[in-house]
């Protein structure tokens, strides 16, 4: 017993959670009494405060996320890299600290599919409540927890980390390299997620509900709400802590890790989408933090960052608290958006048998969006009370942004063009996101218009535009890449039969859950509402029923995914004979990736051009070019 | 850890000096050291943090254009200079004692270090001590707010610094590193100067300007 | 292509100016926006068709029929001419079209002379409204009364978190920030009463917190306006005058259960038909006396309910009802509470 508790594992974890909260109560115990506080041992806010942030960190500590650099900076002699921690053998090695790429990559899929399902069981609830006026289900306590926790979940715990963890397992590959570049690292950030999404679900069993401030959290309504905010405000730095290490995982290995003759511009754009991304990580996910950590500060400590009546002249500022959240939250639509273009990229080159059109502008658009994407925070704002001359630039920059998207999509589509385009599911994901984004996207461009802002600000309108640009944007980039890699992680395939069902059940009832939002919207329906007018009942009806039905159609996915991994027909290596590295070794990779690392000698995308190839597996000095498909796998077929 | 624990690696073993049996050695696509490259990467996300809080401060006092510091209240402008001038001199100990050991004297490298640690250390206990008799709590104004807030947020950056110097303080008088071998007191010596650097602007901003 | 393409944005814009998308139109600052809605679909249905054109077009015209699996498409790497077209297009229509937003934002914005000053609070969950008078007095009321065809400012402020001041019939809102005042301007055009929303999550009572706006002749509004002044108004909040009798104040405590004080949004009522459940159901209460009651509802921190958590209840109500309102609460609880 007592070598398992001292052997990183569950067992030491779990032990070190009790560990943690023990400490939080003797931490909070103690500041109490010497600061002559009156019940030094019994508040149990403060306790709670203390073990959200302490439990996660010792819990952290108990499963061995930090063995490696206690020995190491302690100057003990550290285990060699035996590589024990690599690779999955059986599933329960996906159960513990893996140093693996592929390993962390599944853990991530796996976690974020789950919170998907949380997320979106919770909107469930949120429809049953919607579809009638008046209140029935919930209270609007519990309406707002869950508007607030399924914002909260689908976006830090499913699509940013999901996209993580595709890019977690595909990127290395792709590039040509055996592993990330910090592989403890990037195992600490994996097990930093469900610490999160815990922290944050838990907070319904906190007394006075969850967090119920949306996912916005703004103040200072969330420095004056019960205890379940603070799940948010400390989760979120988990999250946070997560992503930032994640992205400057990814940097680093891509600059320093790149396969022999893979140039910038050799790189599929996959890896330029993950590029970007991590560059709007690393600048502004510490915005959140700070604002959370301000948030955290005045609920907890008493500042007063956001109270505007301390006294007479001395007065916290409301508005801060939206220009720093909006600085991280609006790079952070393109942190949920970049990655699935890459994917999108992939898969409508692969699937067309075509070479993307334009490589250099696809790559250069998402640098633009990068850069412009950082000034156009307040187009959040334009009914905030701020200064209003700074409406226009805002307004102009958000427009414009619709111009390097707009290349990517017109670029796609010529790409389709003359192809001989292969329709199975992730191409119709791919195409379905290409139509749905756009009319998201679009949506946005009418919002990025002052006035018409003005009166569809926090209405139905941008739930609308939200679900059409996360839903129909992300969502349906995430679906395609799911299918699009499901034989590599996996080694088996999916059932395609099951797959296009999903994809237009999914199609389907998408447009008839969020399309008639855009309307209620400009009528006037506001957003957030637990109760609404009669006068929107038959559409709410509608849109509830249609919601139901996308959520069933999502258990067609799960089935297809769960029973094609158990018993599908075994992939081959290159199903979809792609160019691309990670399709020229075995389905699933072995467990270094490469025997040798591979020479790259093309671009990513030469198809169409007989004999063409990315990469090849002899040195450098026997390198020349050879046919498709003859070198580590023979051709496949279909 | 069973079979391989025969190799047991000792002192001055480093990640990447591990001789690899598993995976091909990865291929250098850049000059860059991947470590120094990662701490330069976080730094710019700490740079953010203090950027975000910074927009705090701007708010409060430009945007609202509230007094500064609030009625009644002062800053203890000189106690803050001297403290200043003994960041600023650690961030020339830890020089030395990476010239020091690039040069192969140990010495230099366990004072240095030593030296180094104890200047950060003062640092964090005179920044507390003006805490306690600075005057003014966080909850009396905005501006305690920020105040607080931004010096805080440093002084936590100090506390992080220092355990990464405590760490290469104990390794160094463990025989660690070596002229070929110091990139583990190079990086947090960069952690260390952005520190420093943070500080200097921290300074000027709150207590000069 | 071209022709089906054309037809489907045709359907599209007719299908746009047909569906009824906008609240009632009632003030200047409807018809730019509007207009501006309408040109934006124009400019947008067609981008939105000629993508989906695409796609439906290649799908089928360039799928893969059997015998195809083995072919690759033509190697097109790009077309320098094409990618210049599809940048500047749309970077000239955006430009385009944000000038024109701006015109209109200027247009909706502009100040006039005679502005009737109109000063709104917002507080949890509820609103009020002010007229400041000559004199430096002022008339309060609940609900919104303007006169038509007047250009009106309001001076909004907030007195715990951020609300949104929005009347979907004039199309414009503006936040209420704690600390500063925000202004926000409108020609009322058209008789009537609407809905005033509260636009931004403000906590429990967020989708409760509503009022009404009524536009009057401007006769009517200052019958209205001369009629609040006189000095012994019945009933209604702020009035002075003679002190009320039981029966007036437990009829005043019950209109503002409802509606002012928002309670019913929280708590279970029978007799106020309320079915809140976030806090007791006050047809049980414990034996307070009427002291007690008065402090639960201004002090609600000072004593909590057994089962339910201090921070819920907005501590707020002594100031932001009026002394009669408070008087008029306790007359009704202690009157159909146990
Ligand atoms: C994946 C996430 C994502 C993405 C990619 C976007 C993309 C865009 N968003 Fe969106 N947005 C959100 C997620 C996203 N948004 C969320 C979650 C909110 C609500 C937050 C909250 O309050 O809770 C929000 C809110 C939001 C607002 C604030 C509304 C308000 O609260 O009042 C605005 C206003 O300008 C806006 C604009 C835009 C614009 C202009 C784009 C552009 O990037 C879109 C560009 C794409 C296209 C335009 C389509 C393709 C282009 C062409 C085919 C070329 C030709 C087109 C034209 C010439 C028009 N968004
Ligand atoms: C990636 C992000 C994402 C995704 C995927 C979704 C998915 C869905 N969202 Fe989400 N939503 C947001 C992000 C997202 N949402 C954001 C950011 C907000 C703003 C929050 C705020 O205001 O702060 C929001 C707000 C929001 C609202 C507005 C709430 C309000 O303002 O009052 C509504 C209302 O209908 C809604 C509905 C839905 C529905 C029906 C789905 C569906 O697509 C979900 C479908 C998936 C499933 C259902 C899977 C689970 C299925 C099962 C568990 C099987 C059981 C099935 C049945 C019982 C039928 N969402
Ligand atoms: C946002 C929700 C909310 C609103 C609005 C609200 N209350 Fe409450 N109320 C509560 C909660 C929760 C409690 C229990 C905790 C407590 O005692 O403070 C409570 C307790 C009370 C009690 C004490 C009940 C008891 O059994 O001790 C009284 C009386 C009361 N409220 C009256 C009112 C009145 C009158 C109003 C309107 C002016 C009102 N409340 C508005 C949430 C609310
Ligand atoms: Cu007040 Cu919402
Ligand atoms: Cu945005």
């Amino acid at each position: 017993m007592t070598a398992k508790l001292r052997a990183p594992g569950w067992y030491r974890a779990g032990a070190f959670v009790a560990l943690g909260i023990a400490f939080a109560y003797v931490l909070v115990g103690i500041v109490r009494t010497a600061m002559h506080f009156d019940n030094p041992w019994s508040d149990g806010d403060a306790i709670t405060i203390v073990s959200l942030i302490a439990a996660p960190l010792f819990f952290l500590v108990g499963l061995g996320c930090f063995d490696y650099w206690f020995y190491w900076v302690s100057g003990r002699p550290t285990r060699p890299e035996d590589h024990s921690s690599h690779g999955a053998h059986s599933w329960k090695d996906y159960f513990r600290v893996n140093t693996d790429h592929k390993v962390i990559g599944i853990q991530y899929i796996c976690v974020s599919v789950f919170f998907l399902f949380v997320g979106g069981l919770m909107a469930m609830l949120m429809r049953a409540e919607l579809a009638q006026p008046g209140m029935q289900f919930v209270n609007s306590q519990e309406f707002n927890g869950l508007v607030s926790v399924h914002a909260s979940l689908l976006i830090f715990l499913f699509v940013i980390p999901i996209f993580a963890g595709i890019a977690n397992f595909v990127l290395p590959l792709m590039i040509g390299a055996p592993d990330m570049a910090f592989p403890r690292l990037n195992a600490l950030s994996f097990w930093m997620l469900p610490v999160a999404g815990t922290v944050m679900m838990l907070s319904f069993l906190a007394p006075g509900g969850s967090f119920a401030t949306g996912w916005t959290a703004y103040a200072p309504l969330s420095t004056t709400m019960p205890l379940g905010q603070l799940f948010f405000t400390i989760g979120v730095q988990f999250a946070g802590a997560s992503s930032i290490a994640t992205a400057l995982n990814f940097l680093v290995t891509i600059i320093t890790m790149r396969a022999p003759g893979m140039s910038f511009f050799r790189m599929p754009l996959l890896v330029w989408a993950n590029f970007s991304t991590s560059l709007l990580v690393v600048i502004a996910t510490p915005f959140i933090a700070a604002s959370q950590f301000f948030v955290l500060l005045d609920r907890a400590l008493g500042f007063q960052f956001f109270n505007a009546f301390v006294g007479a002249g001395k007065d916290g500022s409301v508005l801060m608290y939206q220009h720093v959240f909006w600085f991280y939250s609006h790079p952070a639509v393109y942190i949920m958006m970049l990655p699935g273009f890459g994917i999108i990229s992939e898969i409508i080159s692969v699937k067309s048998r075509k070479p993307i059109f334009g490589y250099r502008m696809m790559a250069f658009s998402l640098l633009a969006i990068v850069i412009l994407g950082f000034t156009v925070w307040a187009h959040h704002m334009f009914v905030s009370g701020m200064q209003s001359w700074i409406r226009i630039p805002m307004m102009i920059t958000t427009a414009i942004i619709a111009v390097p998207t707009g290349i990517k999509i017109f670029s796609w589509l010529a790409t389709l063009w003359r192809g001989v385009l292969h329709l199975d599911t992730p191409m119709l994901f791919a195409l379905g996101f290409l139509t749905t984004f756009t009319l998201g996207g679009i949506s946005g461009v009418m919002l990025a218009m002052v006035p018409f802002d003005i009166h569809v600000s926090d209405t139905y309108f941008i739930v609308a535009h939200i679900h059409y640009v996360l839903f129909g944007g992300s969502l349906f980039t995430i679906f395609a890449g799911l299918y699009y890699w499901f034989p590599k992680m996996t080694g088996r395939m999916y059932d395609e039969r099951l797959g296009k069902l999903h994809f237009w059940a999914t199609f389907v009832f998408f447009n008839l859950t969020f399309g008639p939002m855009h309307v209620i919207g400009i009528q006037g329906m506001p957003r957030r509402v637990a109760d609404y007018a009669q006068q929107w009942s038959a559409y709410n009806l509608a849109i509830s029923i249609a919601g139901f039905l996308l959520g069933l159609s999502t258990l067609v996915f799960l089935y297809n995914m769960i029973v094609s991994w158990r018993l599908g027909p075994r992939a081959s290596a290159n199903p979809w004979r792609a160019l691309t590295l990670e399709w020229q070794v075995s389905s699933p990779p072995p467990i270094f990736n490469f025997d040798a690392v591979p020479t790259v000698v093309g671009g990513p995308y030469e198809y169409g051009i007989p004999g063409a190839v990315h990469g090849i597996f002899q040195s450098p000095a026997e390198a020349k070019p050879t046919p498709a498909g003859s070198v580590a796998t023979a051709p496949t077929t279909e | 850890m069973e079979a391989s624990a025969a190799s047991l690696h000792s002192a001055g073993a480093h990640a990447a000096e591990h001789e690899h049996h598993g995976p091909p050695e990865a291929h250098r696509s850049s000059r860059v050291e991947p470590q120094l490259l990662g701490m330069l990467l976080f730094i710019i996300s700490e740079v953010m943090v203090f950027g975000a809080f910074f927009t705090a401060y701007f708010f409060i006092r430009v945007v609202d254009n509230n007094p500064w510091p609030a009625h009644g209240t002062e800053l203890p402008k000189i106690i803050a200079g001297f403290n200043t001038a003994i960041l600023l001199s650690s961030s020339v100990t830890i020089h030395w004692a990476l010239e020091g050991i690039k040069r192969g004297n140990r010495f230099a490298l366990k004072a240095g270090m030593l030296t180094t640690f104890f200047l950060g250390a003062t640092f964090l206990f005179v920044q507390i001590n003006e805490y306690v008799h600075i005057g003014f709590a966080p909850h009396n104004s905005a501006q305690a707010s920020i105040f607080f807030g931004l010096t805080g947020l440093h002084g936590a950056h100090v506390f992080i610094g220092l355990c990464l110097l405590a760490f290469v303080t104990i390794r160094s008088f463990r025989g660690h590193f070596s002229p070929e071998q110091h990139r583990g007191v190079e990086v947090p010596g960069i952690y260390w100067h952005f520190v420093d650097v943070m500080w200097v602007i921290v300074y000027t901003t709150v207590y000069l300007l | 292509m071209v022709v089906i393409g054309a037809i489907a944005s045709a359907i599209g814009i007719a299908l746009s100016y047909w569906i009824h998308w906008f609240p009632a139109d009632a003030a200047k600052q409807d018809k730019p926006i509007d207009t501006l809605y309408h040109v934006l679909m124009i400019v947008s249905i067609p981008i939105f068709v000629l993508v989906t054109t695409v796609i439906l077009y290649s799908a089928w015209a360039f799928r893969m029929r059997p015998g195809q699996e083995r072919e690759d498409g033509p190697p097109i790497h790009g077309n320098t001419r094409l990618e210049v077209v599809w940048t500047a297009i749309p970077a000239i229509l955006l430009v385009s079209l944000c000038s024109y937003a701006y015109g209109v934002l200027t247009d909706i914005e502009k100040t006039h002379k005679d502005e009737l000053v109109v000063k709104v609070h917002a507080v949890q969950f509820a609103w009020s409204f002010s007229y400041p008078q000559p004199g430096g007095r002022m008339v309060a009321s609940d609900q919104l009364y303007l006169p038509k065809d007047r250009p009106v400012r309001f001076d909004i402020d907030s007195q715990d978190v951020i609300h949104d001041f929005w009347v979907p019939a004039f199309r414009v809102k503006i936040d209420t920030v704690p600390g500063i005042v925000t202004h926000l301007r409108v020609t009322p055009t058209k008789l009537g009463t609407y809905p005033v929303v509260c636009a931004e999550l403000c906590g429990l009572g967020h989708s409760v917190m509503r009022s009404t706006a009524h536009v009057m002749t401007p006769a009517a509004f200052a019958r209205w306006l001369a009629q609040k002044q006189a000095p012994a108004s019945a009933g209604g909040a702020g009035g002075g005058g003679a002190p009320p009798t039981q029966a007036q104040l437990i009829a005043l405590g019950r209109q503002t259960f409802t509606g002012e004080g928002g309670c019913g949004s929280c708590h279970t009522l029978a007799d106020a038909g309320t079915t809140g459940t976030t806090g007791p159901d006050l047809r049980v209460l414990r034996g307070q006396t009427p002291a007690d009651i008065r402090q639960d509802i201004v002090d609600p921190n000072a004593r909590i309910a057994p089962g339910y958590q201090a921070n819920i209840m907005p501590s707020g109500f002594g100031q932001t009802l009026t002394a009669q309102q408070l008087d008029g609460l306790v007359a009704y609880l202690g009157s159909v509470s146990k």
